[in-house]
């Protein structure tokens, strides 16, 4: 399982070079300059220019990307082009709300969706099933925008329990943390937390109907022990594929929820240097989400095998 | 149902629960007193006030860094570090004196030669900058606090360009900072102004601090825009970047913020429903939206066309497209230069004015010989003021039978395509939107827009050698009589030529919590003798 582990890791290296040349290119051939937007609105066309040249723009493709793999090979993400500071440092600075974010969020989601899909399964058919799964149709079907404005306007300007917006780390204590973070989760949860009940729930089923299931059944064991120790376990590979694909996912809402929250996080971060066309910005969280996605599904691979024991690598 | 209406529904109804009684004790008010929260327009994403010239950097720089003259609400310029001047009887030489005591965040007093290479930065820069180099003989420190700057021709706007509140201002910094290329960034935020950039606590895009500077030394007159005494009777401002005007909206009216620079027209009647907020017109000199045509290439290389465009165009679907409903935020613009100031002249608007002539329109588009060839219309759709003028330009032109390519895009690569030279077909464009600082419009002194200097003019690269040479007799005049009629001249040449269309002249609000006092209205937000209780 180690080599295994090493291996997969290993792999990452040619396969955030890849996507670091795609991105690299992409950005290149793509309109947009970040001279223009340096330069602001009533700049001269000859300031553009200057500053063009100054960054190093007017270079060819081939000295950009070399200068800047170089870089990358000595652990050197790059300076942004707006603010002067290290990319690496930019990405610190955000990347404790978005995982923040992304923890709470995931917490939240297994917590209320499996569950809920477990209960729904356990009572197809019935009227619980039935309001656990329009709940789900329309969790799913409302946007993560919408959702943190009702959020919004209902605990925080109607009750004022949690705050508006902005973030708070955990360094200044564990309320004020979760405060931020508490409607921004939910917000960006309820999409997820609909997805996975709906595929906790059909996976169930599918176990549930199982010969062994129906032989601890007739042994005469428990229905707790049936669902959450015989079914749930055999039926976890397909929600933890899914709670995988979510996390990648998650970074994709947390983009629209950091937004709509004000949170410093990587989302905007990543927002801003796109609009910006910032791009060592750009290019540095793009090999960071890269490492990332292959984290995650590294993680989902070995959690196969502690859940399904006929699971080898 | 799409993003805006839940945004203005919900802002609505948050609003009304806030004035049907509801008690909104902020969860962040708890916070000293002394700290201001503000939200301005748009994210501080650099910090060099030269280097780039967004008018955000320019806020933010100027509690940082203080200038040898500042412009009050008279629009003149007054003695700001400057104790005092005096210029040689021929006008060639002016001499500077600092007032005493002026100090740097870093402990280092305000030397002349920090002033001298902080004026030489900028005047590669700046346009007033620029003509002041090119009429340079030198410039030099003759002791600490005395410096001379020796022309080889008049210049009677030397304190204007000095103390000039369009971007880049002639900001004073350390001269080991000042020394850096113009077309680079600087390395450190060091200035002497009334409060220091906390740089540390600096996070881009997010959040700005500023601290008060303890060994600032105000001037003792009033304060007046960027003149006078600047007063700060808060320690600490930290500007907090919110992205979505919803959510800055509603971050006012819990009190998590204390002051929104720039909401958005669909919000304020909701904000003016809350009993903690007031809401008030932002800066009296407002903005001249327009939209420029490119005089390189068919069909705009032709006057014709472009006089048939401006004979079309209705300024208040233009204004109504921008500011909704509300009639006072905006009033027709017959002319070039910012309304209810010295220079405002309507001198040869009569195409502006009255009912659209489409008639007109279409007879001088005949006459031209226009051949239904596409009008490339770049629009910045992330930008609601450019997006708003686009969506009604394209109809415009529809309507008086022009072919339109409307290219929706971001600013980004508005920015960059609106610089190319080539043809539309080849990459290049035929006309883009923007807006301009009524404060730019005063004067031709930093009007960029209304120049017709061909190549080296702003994008569009109009040519009227009218044009420029009213632009010349303005710098040139003597009093106010003779700037007023160069003006006159200048504006009528402008239409003729049709440097640019004004698409009209609006206003914009700005926001604040009851608990703030001595919120100015003005062309920046200034921060001095703003007050906050608890």
């Amino acid at each position: 399982m180690v080599s295994y582990i090493l291996r997969r890791l290993l792999s990452t290296l040619p396969v955030m070079g890849i996507v670091a040349l795609f991105v690299f290119s992409l950005l290149y051939i793509a309109p947009g300059d970040p001279a223009a937007v340096i330069a602001g609105d009533q700049a001269s066309p000859a300031d553009v220019e200057r500053i063009r040249q100054g960054l190093g723009l007017d270079r060819p493709f081939l000295i950009q990307f070399g200068t800047w793999l170089w870089h990358i090979l000595h652990g050197d993400l790059g300076t942004s082009i707006f603010t002067n500071l290290p990319v690496s440092a930019m990405i610190a600075q955000r990347i404790e709300p978005t995982l923040s974010l992304m923890a709470i969020t995931l917490v939240l989601t297994i917590l209320v969706a499996v569950p809920l899909g477990v209960a729904a399964a356990w009572k197809a058919g019935s009227w619980i099933d039935r309001t656990i799964m329009a709940f789900a149709v329309f969790a799913f079907s409302l946007p993560v925008f919408v959702v943190g404005y009702v959020l919004a306007y209902v605990f925080a300007l109607q009750f004022e329990w949690l705050p508006v917006q902005g973030y708070t780390p955990l360094t200044a204590g564990v309320w004020p943390w979760l405060k931020n973070l508490i409607l921004p989760a939910l917000a960006l949860g309820s999409v997820y937390i609909a997805l996975i009940a709906r595929i906790t729930r059909a996976s169930m089923l599918e176990v549930l109907q199982q010969d062994y299931v129906r032989t601890a059944r007739a042994k005469g064991l428990g229905q707790r022990n049936i669902l959450f120790v015989h079914a749930l376990k055999n039926a976890a590979v397909p929600i933890v594929t899914v709670i995988g694909i979510g996390i990648a996912l998650l970074i994709g809402g947390a983009v629209v929820t950091e937004s709509v929250f004000a949170i410093p996080g990587l989302g905007r971060l990543t927002i801003d240097a796109i609009l910006r066309r910032d791009y060592p910005v750009i290019q540095g969280i793009v090999l960071l989400f890269s490492f990332l996605y292959v984290l995650v599904n590294l993680m989902v691979d070995v959690t196969y095998t502690l859940v399904d024991p006929r699971i080898r690598y | 149902m799409d993003r805006r209406t839940v945004l203005k529904g919900l802002a609505g109804v948050g609003s009304l629960a806030a004035t049907g009684g509801l008690s909104m004790p902020a969860l962040s008010q708890g916070a000293a007193a002394r700290t201001l929260r503000f939200v301005p327009q748009a994210n501080l994403a650099n910090f060099d006030p030269i280097w780039g010239t967004q008018y955000v950097v320019r806020n933010a720089a100027a509690l940082v860094w203080d200038t040898l003259y500042g412009l009050d609400a008279t629009l003149q310029p007054q003695r700001q570090m400057v104790e005092s001047e005096e210029v040689s009887d021929d006008g060639l030489v002016w001499t500077f004196r600092l007032r005493p005591g002026l100090k740097f965040h870093d402990g280092e007093p305000v030397r002349s030669k920090d002033v001298v290479a902080s004026l030489a930065r900028w005047s590669a820069r700046d346009p007033m900058g620029l003509m002041l180099k090119a009429i340079q003989n030198e410039l030099t420190a003759v002791d600490d606090r005395t410096f001379k700057w020796s022309l080889k021709a008049p210049y009677p706007k030397m304190l204007l360009a000095l103390g000039k509140n369009s971007t880049p201002c002639a900001f004073i910094m350390p001269e080991r900072i000042a020394q850096t290329d113009p077309f680079k960034q600087i390395p450190e935020y060091i200035g002497s102004g009334p409060m220091k950039f906390a740089k540390g606590e600096w996070v881009p895009g997010a959040k700005a601090v500023f601290e008060k500077f303890a060994d600032y030394t105000p001037r003792q007159e009033k304060t007046s825009w960027l003149a006078g005494g600047k007063q700060m009777l808060v320690d600490r401002i930290e500007w907090v970047v919110i992205p979505d005007p919803a959510t800055a909206a509603a971050a006012l009216q819990n009190g998590e913020v204390d002051w929104w620079e720039s909401p958005i027209t669909d919000l304020v009647p909701s904000l003016k429903k809350n009993r903690n907020i007031n809401v008030d017109i932002a800066d009296p000199l407002g903005n001249i939206g327009s939209f420029r045509m490119n005089h390189l290439h068919p069909p705009f290389n032709d006057v014709k066309v472009r006089r048939a465009v401006l004979a079309a165009l209705s300024q208040e679907d233009y204004m109504r497209a921008l500011v909704g409903d509300d009639t006072a935020l905006w009033k027709p613009l017959p002319g070039f230069f910012t309304p209810d100031t010295p220079l405002y002249t309507e001198e040869g608007g009569e195409i502006l004015k009255g009912k659209r002539d489409l008639a007109m329109a279409k007879k001088l588009l005949a006459e031209s010989g226009y051949s239904s060839q596409p009008v490339t219309c770049v629009v910045a759709q992330d930008q609601p003021i450019t997006k708003a003028q686009g969506d009604v330009t394209a109809d415009l032109l529809k309507q008086i039978g022009m072919n339109v390519d409307f290219v929706a895009t971001d600013w980004g690569t508005v920015g960059s395509r609106r610089a190319q030279k080539t043809p539309p077909g080849q990459g290049g464009w035929g006309m883009f939107h923007t807006w301009h600082a009524g404060a730019d419009c005063i004067s031709p002194a930093a009007y960029n827009a209304i120049r017709a200097n061909g190549d080296k003019a702003w994008f569009g690269w109009p040519t009227s050698e009218v044009v420029e040479k009213e632009v010349t007799a303005w710098f040139d005049a003597k009093n106010l009589d003779e700037e007023k009629a160069a003006v006159k001249r200048l504006n009528k040449a402008a239409i003729d030529d049709v440097v640019y269309a004004p698409t009209g002249f609006f206003l914009s609000y700005t926001a604040w919590r009851k608990n703030v006092a001595g919120i100015a209205k003005g062309p920046l937000p200034f921060f001095w003798g703003v007050s906050k209780t608890a």
